[in-house]
């Protein structure tokens, strides 16, 4: 195949799983200049890997896998550990930007309040809960999905996710989010 | 997506399980795929015919060394380094850069080192390509605001250098001037 067909084709494989692949990135590096850098680093792995994912026939877990071994063979890199810029008045929750803010008519100021006090709750767990956490309660991945990412049995990772709540409970109740 | 393992999982702690659902999902910026997509081709494609050019260099031996000058060029691709965040201040114009150290346990004590490259200055510190000073951080994340000047319009890499307990690591920022 020509490069340009190369890149059709995988332009046509991994395109619908965007979306998906950024928000994992997200949640395993904790920041958003941090998931550019995963999700980057992916699509370049990716690539250079077109002729194996060409015959796979599920390759968005096998993409989502890609990545988790690409931030855990490169967690001193990825691991919250890096320097990252701000813009001014963004460092609090960086990932709720998208939310209204009090000039829309949806703006709920209680409920920004809430998720940003969690944003700062969840920042306090371990990156293990806090993965774990926000990959089956926000995103939505069964525990078997889980596990099939990280490897982990399903034992542990029901496990951390208890833990994980309970911490988010103990910090939560502390500041009086909830009672 | 929802989830549908039901089980034991779904009976711990519903009210923070609510919050948690509520919590937003990240967006990347508009364009940030399309670039991405783009760079990873660009690199990878450019790694390939780096690749095919050495093989062909060893192939071909001595005579590749004799026309070596003329022909051995790499083509003109924009050297794209993904890894490092940048950000863009405008010519002697005073811009507060927040950066931000993620630290999992506090540390007392640390002494950081700002280096500047060339044409770039810190407000309040004019000609000091270099400021150190000590500070402790907290569990967390920390927020170091620096006020950037440009003096020239080139730009270049700040190296911010965190050393503890005879440990150090270096971060390094890409600062581009327009």
């Amino acid at each position: 195949m020509s490069a340009a067909d190369n890149k059709l084709v995988f332009e046509r494989i991994v395109r619908p799983h965007f979306d998906r692949l950024f928000r994992l990135a997200w949640r395993l590096a904790g920041s958003k200049a941090d998931a550019e850098d995963l999700f980057q680093e992916l699509l370049i792995r990716a690539y250079d890997l077109l002729d194996d994912l060409v015959s796979i026939d599920q390759p968005g877990p096998w993409l989502c896998r890609v990545m988790y071994n690409l931030f855990v063979d490169e967690r001193r890199r990825f691991a919250r550990q890096r320097m990252h810029t701000v813009e001014e008045g963004c460092l609090a929750g960086e990932g709720l930007a998208g939310l209204p803010g009090p000039d829309d008519p949806d703006y709920d100021s209680q409920r920004i309040e809430t998720l940003q006090r969690l944003d700062r709750a969840l920042d306090q767990l371990s990156d293990e809960h806090r993965l774990v956490v926000l990959l089956h309660d926000t995103e939505g991945y069964k525990l078997t999905e889980i596990q099939d990412l990280t490897g982990l049995p399903v034992g542990t990772i029901k496990s951390r996710l208890h833990r994980a709540r309970a911490r988010l409970r103990d910090i939560l109740t502390a500041d009086g989010t909830i009672s | 997506m929802q989830n549908d393992d039901m089980n034991e999982q779904d009976q711990d702690d519903p009210q923070i399980r609510a919050l948690l659902k509520d919590y937003p999902m990240p967006q990347a910026d508009a364009g940030f795929y399309d670039q991405a997509f783009a760079r990873a081709t660009l690199i990878s494609s450019r790694r390939q015919w780096l690749m095919a050019g050495f093989g062909s260099a060893v192939a071909a031996g001595l005579a590749v060394w004799l026309i070596g000058a003329q022909f051995m060029t790499v083509p003109n691709i924009p050297d794209v380094d993904s890894t490092i965040p940048g950000v863009t201040v405008v010519l002697e114009e005073p811009r507060t850069v927040n950066l931000v150290f993620s630290s999992a346990t506090p540390l007392d004590s640390a002494t950081l080192t700002v280096s500047l490259p060339d044409g770039i200055e810190l407000a309040g510190f004019p000609g000091q390509r270099e400021i150190s000073w000590e500070t402790s951080l907290k569990e967390g994340r920390n927020l170091l605001p620096l006020k950037l000047i440009a003096l020239t319009p080139v730009g270049g890499e700040l190296l911010a250098r965190l050393e503890h307990d005879n440990r150090n690591r270096v971060f390094r920022l890409r600062v581009d001037v327009s």
